[in-house]
């Protein structure tokens, strides 16, 4: 890689968003500087996904048609001209009160400030906090992180497995598996009778995007043919010593027992808006998706000048969509560099694909809404923070203080004090203080999100050079 | 319109100590707060119960802050006692570091200054060299020359201070009202006051506090109230937790009973921006290692930013209306250290409604401000 | 909790304490522990309470560890090499066999 080179873009995240902006960016003759804290390019939907084509092509089959997708986007990347570095975390973007615009990168064990003159951030989704009591022991995880094993290592659960809650990765992952030739116990569908509005939703989507509908559809039927399903779960409890033995839940006015080995649990997933949030970027509840989004004008621009994002960081879209919000993410950057006024036309790219994603992502919201139980944990023992242990109790007797607000608890009960910064315990928080108040969740807000946004040690802030050029020497 | 007979505006460490103060004899006591996003300078306290170094050109000042640390003591028994919540007061002693000779030469200027100024009342401090500085803080870095100690200083949890003076407020009967950002205050011809906030409250008292940090500026005009305050941006990292090993606090780093510590300080004036800057960071830490090399392979937990609560002399400000003597306001930076006295001395005077005479010193006619 | 497909190829030897693993030359850490069966990666700062990576994208924090003595690594983000040495995180840094109290 060349030394001092001046950075116009930095695009923080290597998803099928941040690879198609950096690529259409880098192709149009601007400097683009990827930063991935990945070891290679992919993000979480196309995982490991040269790796697997090169030297697992007997995983392709498993991982299903739609993987493959992330072969070309990676080729386009890498001879598109943007740098990109792997193996790279941020952990801040300078204040808007700051006279450039820098970003706070650890790489190799060192920090450092990278300065450029926008910066897109595309930095995926995550799955949504599914707080229940023995959430926190060993041999609970997400259904994300076991898809991650397979896909980047090749690994599957092995024991007796149980899946958890609702949404198209938890069927698309359980399909892998049973392609893979292991099969769960049981899966767990924590979601209510469907309305209908829900069915009609289904039918809407068929219309508009039959493909992935058929797709969707398929997984589920095919899981659901092989896997016993129980419906309506309630009141799902986690047990064990040192770690996962045994879970008990009601489904349909039954209570059940299980000893299982792992259980993974998906309740969809939700934008990771850690940086954007750090970056002063204002954020809204987003009422649909459940979900705090980035407040947008045009196709990504945040509140922040110079501070665009895109793909499911923006709003959960995902793959598909996120390609196309790459494209027109990139347009209005570069007519932001050129100092031109956005076209509009020639931002909305593609607006009947851009409808038919919306229409399919509507449907997917009612067809699959996040289990009441998880968002308002009923059990006051339920750990709510993760990484300080505080609980569901807690919160609420802070609430019943007088704390209108997730910083306000934080500052009275260290919930979301933790490594995590709240990542696994900010939506709960606010929905439990928003629910004892009857206040909407924009009037309740969310954590004030501070750096470093990853680990940093006392030490690498000490050593902090600060380059005065914007060079990347 | 609810009726109180002592309105307090603003829920930070002053606000709160003075209605948890007032709530144990003053009747029917209303505290009235903004919300969670509102500037909250509270949150981003460094915790230091401090006496060393104090009130140059006013021993009146030192005198106050060594008052308080006395009085620390039974209030933090007491809040504990009442709501079984632990402040970690802790008073061993506190060091002032200096890395290098220039500011240890410097600070014992300071202190021997403050001594002539304070004669017979001058507080106790100890002069430590390097060497005997080891044996209290073994992790002191090889370049610092040495520090003064002073055995009146110690540290508290601002945030668990915050909630214990919360909860004693309720349990004594205290109305909190959070999400009532005053907009108006209006004296009303019988006595007492109206007060008008967004969000549709109002409230009537017969007596008024002002403690609503840099709110109060535009608060005291409503009834003639000068009150010359500033922000003063101050930085913090804190770092994850780690085992107990430092028994004393200092000027520089403190470790909190969770185990994290303290790195600060830094003072910049940028206004009403309340976001971290990089190399201010960056310094803090700096300056942190060479105190203690020891910090420098902890995970930097998260870094704060706050907005002091700045008088041009750094002193407090504390007054009562002229024309309104019912209604009072109270200003200072060092909310801890002072929350003590705050809580039994000065909520004492809002209910014999009046600042005696001897504390005119805090007042900002000082400055040659009208009242 | 979790088994290999294939057979490994390109083997790493890391260690775990005093345990040595076979991992797989581009294996995260976090998969090349849970592929040996390791479910206790540290332990948490308040009840000293047993973790194990929870989401395996970088956001938990629960599979922070120690490698080659350096600290606070999200096991999930970092590559094995041959001959790493890894300890689980300690909720209370610099110490404490009994963990934090």
């Amino acid at each position: 890689m060349p030394e001092n080179v001046v950075i116009d873009v930095v695009v923080v995240g290597a998803g099928p968003a941040g690879m198609t902006a950096a690529s259409c960016l880098a192709q149009s003759g601007v400097r683009v500087l990827v930063l991935d804290e990945h070891t290679a390019p992919g993000g979480q939907v196309y995982r490991s996904v040269e790796k697997v084509t090169d030297k697992r092509s007997a995983d392709l089959n498993v991982l299903g048609s739609h993987y493959r997708n992330g072969s070309k986007l990676v080729e386009r990347l890498h001879s598109s001209g943007a740098q990109y570095w792997p193996g790279t975390s941020v952990w801040e973007i300078s204040a808007a009160g700051e006279p450039t615009l820098a970003v706070g990168v650890v790489r190799d064990g060192r920090v450092r400030l990278i300065q450029a003159g926008h910066i897109i951030l595309a930095t995926g989704a995550m799955e949504r906090p599914t707080p229940f009591p023995g959430w926190t022991l060993p041999g609970v995880m997400t259904v994300g992180a076991a898809q991650t094993l397979l896909k980047s290592s090749g690994l599957v659960p092995d024991g007796r497995i149980a899946v958890a809650g609702s949404g198209p990765l938890l069927y698309l992952y359980v399909s892998q598996l049973i392609k893979a030739g292991k099969k769960p116990q049981v899966i767990l569908d924590t979601r209510p009778r469907a309305s209908l509005q829900a069915k009609l939703s289904v039918l809407a989507a068929l219309t508009v995007d039959p493909a992935s509908m058929f797709r969707g559809l398929g997984w589920m039927r095919e899981v659901r043919r092989e896997v016993r399903v129980r419906e309506r779960v309630h009141r799902l409890r986690a047990g064990g010593v040192e770690k996962l033995s045994s879970i008990s839940y009601e489904s349909c006015d039954r209570q059940f027992t299980d000893d299982v080995d792992l259980l993974l649990v998906h309740d969809g997933v939700i934008p990771n808006t850690w940086l954007a949030m750090s970056a002063g970027c204002r954020h809204h509840w987003h009422v649909q998706q459940r979900c705090w989004v980035p407040t947008i004008t045009g196709a990504g621009q945040t509140s922040r000048q110079s501070v665009s994002v895109v793909g499911d960081a923006a709003g959960i879209m995902g793959a598909d969509a996120s390609v196309l919000h790459g494209e027109a993410v990139a347009s209005e950057v570069i007519a932001c560099l050129e100092g031109k006024q956005q076209n509009s036309a020639g931002n909305a790219a593609h607006p009947l694909l851009v409808r038919q994603q919306r229409l399919l992502r509507r449907c997917l919201d009612q067809f699959y809404p996040p289990a009441q139980e998880f968002e308002l944990p009923p059990d006051d023992e339920t750990i709510v923070c993760r990484c300080e242990e505080v609980t569901a109790g807690q919160i609420r007797q802070v609430a019943t203080l007088g704390c209108v607000g997730p910083n306000q608890g934080k500052a009275f009960t260290r919930c979301g004090m933790g490594p995590c910064m709240g990542r696994k315990c900010g939506v709960t928080v606010s929905r439990l203080i928003a629910e004892h108040h009857g206040l909407g969740m924009d009037e309740v807000g969310h954590y004030r999100i501070r750096p470093p946004v990853k680990p940093i040690t006392v030490a690498q802030l000490a050593e902090l050079e600060i380059d005065t050029d914007a060079h990347t020497a | 319109m609810r009726h109180l007979d002592i309105a307090v505006i603003g829920g930070g460490l002053l606000g709160s100590a003075f209605a948890y103060g007032l709530s144990v004899d003053g009747g029917c006591v209303g505290l009235i707060d903004e919300g969670d996003h509102a500037i909250r300078t509270a949150r981003g306290n460094f915790g230091l119960v401090w006496v060393q170094g104090k009130g140059l050109s006013m021993p009146d000042y030192a005198r106050w802050s060594l008052r308080s640390a006395y009085a620390w003591t039974p209030f933090s028994e007491q809040l504990h006692a009442q709501t079984g919540i632990s402040v970690e007061y802790h008073r061993p002693g506190g060091f002032y570091v200096s890395l290098d000779e220039q500011e240890f030469a410097d600070n014992l200027a300071l202190l021997k200054q403050l001594r002539n100024e304070a004669g017979e009342d001058g507080y106790d401090y100890e002069i430590v060299e390097r060497s005997a500085l080891r044996e209290q803080l073994p992790e002191i870095g090889p370049a610092v020359p040495g520090a003064t100690y002073c055995p009146h200083d110690g540290h508290a949890n601002p945030l668990k201070l915050l909630r214990a003076l919360q909860e004693g407020f309720q349990l004594n009967g205290g109305v909190y009202t959070p999400r009532a950002k005053v907009t108006r205050i209006a004296p009303v011809t019988a006595g007492g006051f109206e007060i008008h906030c967004d969000g549709g409250h109002r409230f009537g008292c017969d007596k008024l506090v002002i403690a609503a940090g840099h709110g109060s500026v535009e608060l005291g005009h409503h009834l003639g109230m000068e009150i010359p305050i500033f922000p003063v941006q101050g930085q913090v990292v804190v770092t994850e937790r780690a085992q107990m090993t430092m028994a004393y606090p200092t000027n520089y780093v403190r470790q909190t009973d969770d185990g994290n510590y303290l790195l600060g300080p830094s003072a910049r004036d940028v206004g009403f921006n309340d976001e971290t800057e990089t190399t201010t960071l960056r310094d803090i830490t700096r300056r942190c290692t060479t105190a203690f090399p020891h910090l420098k392979h902890l995970r930097v937990q998260r870094t704060w930013a706050a907005l002091r609560i700045m008088t041009p002399d750094g002193f407090p400000v504390y007054l009562q209306s002229e024309a309104y003597p019912e209604a009072f306001s109270f200003s200072c930076h060092s909310g801890v250290t002072l929350a003590a006295v705050h809580a039994t001395d000065v909520s004492r005077w809002v209910l014999d409604g009046q600042i005696p005479s001897r504390y005119r010193c805090f007042h900002p006619e000082r400055f040659n401000v009208p009242a | 909790m979790f088994r290999r497909r294939d057979r490994v190829s390109d083997p790493v030897t890391i260690w775990f304490c005093d345990r040595a693993i076979e991992a797989v030359a581009d294996d995260s850490v976090a998969a090349a522990l849970l592929a040996a069966g390791i479910s206790c990666f540290g332990r948490t700062p308040v009840s000293a309470a047993p973790r194990a990576p929870f989401c395996m994208i970088g956001n938990c924090f629960d599979c922070l560890v120690e490698i080659d003595g350096e600290t606070n690594l999200q096991a999930c983000l970092v590559t094995v090499r041959d001959g790493m040495r890894i300890r689980p995180h300690s909720g209370s840094r610099l110490g404490d066999s009994e963990g934090r109290t």
